[in-house]
């Protein structure tokens, strides 16, 4: 590679990153991809260490700010077939059903109700929508370096449109990859999670966290969600993103 | 003061009996008022509190009545910009073979915005596993308490009957004391909302909405929005206005255990006053001592009005203690019967009095106590102390009192007369009510020497000797024992009048039932008729109607609904059908063209207690609050019905359906081509849906067994008081022989020493005794004709709204006669053995 060129390169890409908007940008555009698919495996790490797996499949058609997505629990056999189905939206918050088997109804989940757990996990609903970039402000606190990789500390504050539980997050964006290695968001109460994204591999070109952790700081328990299987750009029909198809499914 | 140590303390130590009697009456009036409002009041509380419990940080409730409304409001209310937290809720009474659980059905999603469901160690994990929980529809949330009773814990079942069919509940959660777990004695349980939905058979609503409000928003603000956003056919209210609706069914409880306290220390009263008018007789010599050494008058009636404070001080003390303990028994039964009658779960956890009644009961005791004594005290004030100190001889009551008394009478009588055909001011009917007791009492003296007169003759031609000489000393001696007769004749009259309300309620109940419960089965979801937790899809009455051997199935839809802010029953069922099988007796309106006119939707038939407690008329236009709005309709007759005791609307189904929403069913009512085909229909019922869906079948004779229960129930309290009323004139008989005999220990001696033989006294005492029980006997039947018809005016305008037939209770008059003369004759007994055994020489010495 000419020189120039790298000088050219280092010189747009140091000035790329003292913009955080610009920052985040980037990591959406690099982890953009028409659809995606994986299994997860979820362990939830209670206060007094008590352990339970649940395993879902998770599909997602579209990309940021305008996708449906599809979580769908397959073990233990007490809740299989239990649903979640999520409409994000460019301009508010996402739209979510819960999909329940046993007594086959759909529930809609309210904006009020984004901020409890996700199923006794410790995400909450909010947790599981897309992080639109557009949706928030963004402030570059600094560098910090997490897991021996430099990265950009930013802050992210919702803008007013979006309803969140959060008053703002503290984001670790690796530099050399645009990935997320932590969050930690922040309620009135001060940090509400924290989550920790590793094994962050190269998948179809997209680098991607094939675990993430989250700590519940009120409750001090632990969520590990693991990802396996894990494919982009895989070719997912539309109305498999509706109730009926949910509804069909059960 | 030193009057009191040296003088009254020392005739009450001598006395002990007769003050203890004379105390009963104080303390049988305090207990009964102390322990029914004490009851009434726990109640309350109780249900308060279960209110507060459940609410948890609820700042406001959106309700639609009964009946619940549409899910689509959720969201309605969840987008107002106002509100920071909606979260659904159903709330049923069931019964899992363990006793009444409140089921809360709550949307476990957001509900712990509102509810606290862990708040002894702070642990969010109540749950085992949230999502099992939610995912399994059999998952149920115990409170500690209901687990430990029942040795529940963390995956075991519980069985319950559901509209799903049996189903065998897991209790996946446990909740720590306190809080909401502390709600309704502990015996609540939560589960998922939508799966409630299901088991209950309530289909796609909600009984209510639970509201918090955004910081920086007003309450009031909030709910005035809301109420706009909703309109008219939702309530938006605070969750402690929930407790005012129950309040307004508890208020006949609050209102009869008035009237029955009120009675008692009125009768408590006149037995006061006799003690201390007997008292002054006996201590006159006394009295002209302390004149003749200088006391003043005024000094003499302090001292009697001192003694006087002291006996009501003592005896409502005494009264609150003993009703502190009735308290607990009454709580238990008018909780029970509150839930049995309407349907209204609460459970009472500790009975405790308020400060504020204790109070109002001693100074009610101890004023009832001082009202009776201020006669005897002026009397005692004007004691000439010359005449006082002269041996054996009483004043007697002048003849110009005894005119001014009859006088009296005849002119409150007359006032009463008057007061009565103004009734419709009703506190003209009440001044009226007074006046015509106040009447009778003034008149008691001289009824009571006119009976007794009457009666001379007869006790003579019974026994000679003893019968002349108890005749003859009661009608000497008025002043001993008019107190005695009038406190008989006014827990006599009381029993008399609440024993015809009962009986006239009985046949007008029976009366109805044969009209009325015509079917010759009813398909219910409950054992118990009042409890409308569970409802019926209407398809289930279609499939019933195909089983041959049938004739028609009528489904009937009962719901409360609030008019004029009371809980009153709208009955809904197609109306067309139920004028083919019964016509309700009319009491206003075309009985033919107003259920034409029903059926067709044109308006509603309303029952006449309805009309009477609310004041509607025929043709007046009733505001129905549908969810979608107020609906009104004109009413097109008004008919005899005692569904509820708040009163009934009759709609038709289909406009139910439209406006409400909700097609559920409470009841089948169902009509065989032959009433023997009875056991088969039933059978076949059972075997089509016993399986699939909780349902009980009954008889025709089942079901009028049941509502008799029930009615038997209402009037449990009026027996109560029937037994208080015998209780206080027995205490009377009682009270005035023991005084009586004393007060004549040396007459009694002079008897005996001038020959008189034992039994011949002992005679004489029966005689007297027996001659009171029947005097108050029969004053007590003349005034139990008048409190009966002012006992029924007030049932069928501020109590019940029944107009019930003027019926007097002879069977009760029949069997008052051998229980008061035989109580008479009992209560002599002691008395009697007193007088003939004591010493001759200490009797010719009393006084």
């Amino acid at each position: 590679m000419n020189s120039k060129w790298l000088i050219a390169l280092l010189t747009s890409a140091y000035a790329l990153a003292q913009d955080p908007r610009q920052i985040m940008e980037e990591v959406q555009k690099r982890a953009q991809s028409k659809s995606q698919q994986y299994e997860g495996t979820l362990e939830v790490v209670d206060a007094k260490s008590k352990v339970s797996t649940k395993r879902w499949e998770y599909s997602r058609l579209g990309a940021f700010g305008n996708s449906k997505s599809v979580l769908r629990f397959t073990a233990p056999a007490e809740v299989k077939g239990v649903a979640l189905l999520v409409h994000n939206h460019p301009d508010r918050s996402s739209d979510q059903w819960m999909w329940r088997p046993a007594i086959e109804r759909d529930q809609r989940i309210a904006l009020q109700d984004r901020s409890t757990r996700f199923f006794g996990t410790d995400f909450s609903y909010e947790d599981l929508e897309e992080r639109d970039v557009n949706q928030f402000d963004f402030k570059l606190l600094g560098e910090e370096t997490i897991d021996g990789k430099p990265c950009w500390k930013l802050e992210s504050r919702p803008r007013e449109k979006k309803v969140s539980q959060y008053t703002y997050s503290h984001l670790w964006i690796r530099k050399d990859n645009y990935v997320y290695t932590q969050i930690e968001a922040f309620n009135k109460a001060g940090l509400a999670r924290r989550i920790k994204y590793t094994d962050i591999q190269n998948i179809q070109n997209i680098w991607t966290a094939r675990t993430i952790e989250v700590f519940d700081a009120t409750k001090k328990s632990r969520t590990t969600l693991k990802f396996e299987k894990l494919q982009y750009n895989v070719p997912l029909d539309d109305s498999g993103f509706t109730l009926q198809a949910l509804r069909r499914s059960s | 003061m030193t009057l009191l140590r040296l003088i009254s303390f020392q005739y009450v130590r001598k006395h002990k009996l007769r003050w203890l009697l004379t105390l009963a009456g104080i303390v049988l009036g305090v207990a009964v008022f102390v322990g029914m409002h004490t009851a009434n009041q726990s109640v309350l509380r109780a249900f308060h509190q279960t209110i507060d419990r459940i609410a948890g940080t609820t700042q406001l409730q959106v309700s639609a009545g009964e009946a619940g409304f549409p899910e689509e409001a959720l969201e309605t209310v969840q987008n107002s910009p106002d509100i920071r937290v909606a979260v659904p809720v159903i709330e049923a009474s069931v019964n899992p073979g363990r006793g009444n659980l409140l089921l809360l059905g709550v949307d476990m999603t957001g509900d712990r915005s509102l509810r606290d469901y862990d708040l002894e160690n702070n642990n969010d994990d109540a749950i085992d596993d949230p999502l099992v929980f939610l995912a399994q529809p059999d998952s149920l949330l115990v409170t500690r308490i209901f687990a430990n009773a029942y040795g529940l814990k963390i995956g075991d079942k519980l069985p319950m009957a559901t509209m799903a069919g049996p189903r065998d509940f897991v209790v996946r959660g446990i909740m720590q004391s306190g809080g909401l777990a502390s709600a309704f004695g502990g015996n609540l349980a939560v589960m998922d909302i939508y799966a409630a939905q299901k088991l209950l058979g309530r289909g796609r609503r909600f009984d209510r909405i639970d509201i918090a409000v955004r910081e920086g928003v007003r309450v009031e603000d909030a709910q005035a929005n809301l109420q706009k956003l909703l309109g008219t056919g939702y309530l938006v209210e605070s969750p402690g206005a929930r407790g005012q609706q129950f309040e307004s069914t508890a208020q006949i409880y609050s209102l009869v255990s008035s009237i029955t306290s009120m009675f008692a220390l009125f009768v408590g009263m006149f037995l006061i006053y006799n003690t201390f008018e007997i008292a002054v007789s006996q201590r006159r010599s006394e009295i002209g001592i302390l004149r003749a050494l200088g006391a003043t008058r005024s000094q003499i009636r302090t001292l009697f009005l001192g003694e006087s404070v002291v006996a009501g001080l003592v005896g409502s003390v005494l009264g609150i203690a003993f009703g502190l303990l009735l308290a607990r028994g009454i709580a238990a039964y008018v909780g029970t019967m509150l839930s049995e009658v309407y349907g209204v779960a609460q459970n009472v956890e500790d009975v405790a009095a308020e400060p504020w009644l204790l109070a109002a009961a001693l100074f009610v005791g101890t004023l009832t106590s001082v009202l009776a004594a201020l006669i005897p005290a002026r009397d005692a004030s004007r004691v000439d102390p010359v005449k006082a100190l002269q041996k054996g001889k009483l004043q007697l009551i002048g003849q110009g009192e005894n005119m001014r008394r009859r006088i009296g009478a005849i002119v409150l009588f007359a006032l009463a007369l008057g007061c009565m055909s103004m009734s419709y001011i009703r506190p003209l009917f009440y001044l009226g009510y007074l006046l015509a007791i106040m009447a009778a009492v003034l008149f008691a003296p001289t009824a009571c020497n006119w009976v007794t007169r009457t009666l001379r003759p007869l006790m003579k031609w019974l026994r000679p000797v003893e019968g002349a000489l108890a005749a003859d000393s009661l009608i000497e001696s008025p002043r001993r024992t008019s107190g005695t007769v009038t406190a008989l004749m006014l827990s006599l009259a009381l029993v008399i009048a609440l024993g015809g309300v009962a009986r006239s309620s009985y046949k007008s109940i029976q009366d109805w039932l044969v009209i009325a419960l015509s079917p010759d089965l009813f398909v219910t979801t409950n054992e118990s008729l009042t409890s409308r937790s569970f409802v019926f899809p209407p398809e289930i009455g279609d499939g019933i109607a195909t089983i041959p051997g049938i004739d028609l199935v009528q489904m009937v839809r009962t719901v409360r609904i609030n008019v004029r802010n009371t809980p009153v029953m709208l009955v809904c069922t197609d109306i067309a059908s139920v004028a083919r099988k019964i016509h309700l007796p009319p009491r206003e309106g075309d009985p033919d063209t107003m259920y034409q006119e029903a059926a067709k939707g044109k308006g509603v038939i309303v029952s006449d207690n309805f009309a009477l407690l609310r004041k509607y008329k025929l043709g007046d236009i009733i505001e129905l609050p549908a969810p979608d709005g107020p609906l009104r309709m004109p009413i097109l007759g008004i008919v005899i019905d005692y569904s509820d005791q708040q009163g009934s609307i009759l709609l038709d189904r289909e406009l139910y359906i439209k406006h409400w929403k909700d097609t559920t069913v409470n009841v089948f009512r169902v009509y065989l081509q032959n009433p023997t085909f009875e056991p088969s229909v039933r059978a076949k019922i059972q075997e089509m849906y016993g399986g699939r869906t909780r349902l009980f079948v009954f008889t025709n004779q089942d079901l009028r067994a049941y509502i008799l229960k029930l009615t038997d129930q209402w009037f449990g309290l009026t027996y109560v008081q029937i037994a208080v009323a015998v209780l206080v004139a027995i205490l009377g008989i009682v009270n005035t022989l023991t005084v009586s005999i004393s007060d004549r220990k040396r007459e009694l001696g002079v008897l005996q020493a001038v020959g008189g033989l034992r039994n011949q006294i002992r005679g004489t005492i029966w005689m007297e005794a027996l001659a009171i029980g029947f005097t108050g006997l029969v004053l007590g039947l003349v005034v139990g004709a008048i409190q009966l018809y002012y006992t029924l005016e007030i049932s069928r305008t501020d109590v019940a709204g029944l107009r019930l037939d003027y019926q007097y209770p002879i069977n009760i008059a029949a069997v008052l006669l051998p229980v008061i003369l035989g109580a008479a004759w009992i209560s002599a007994l002691g008395p009697a053995e007193s007088a003939v055994r004591g010493s001759l020489v200490e009797a010719l010495e009393y006084e």
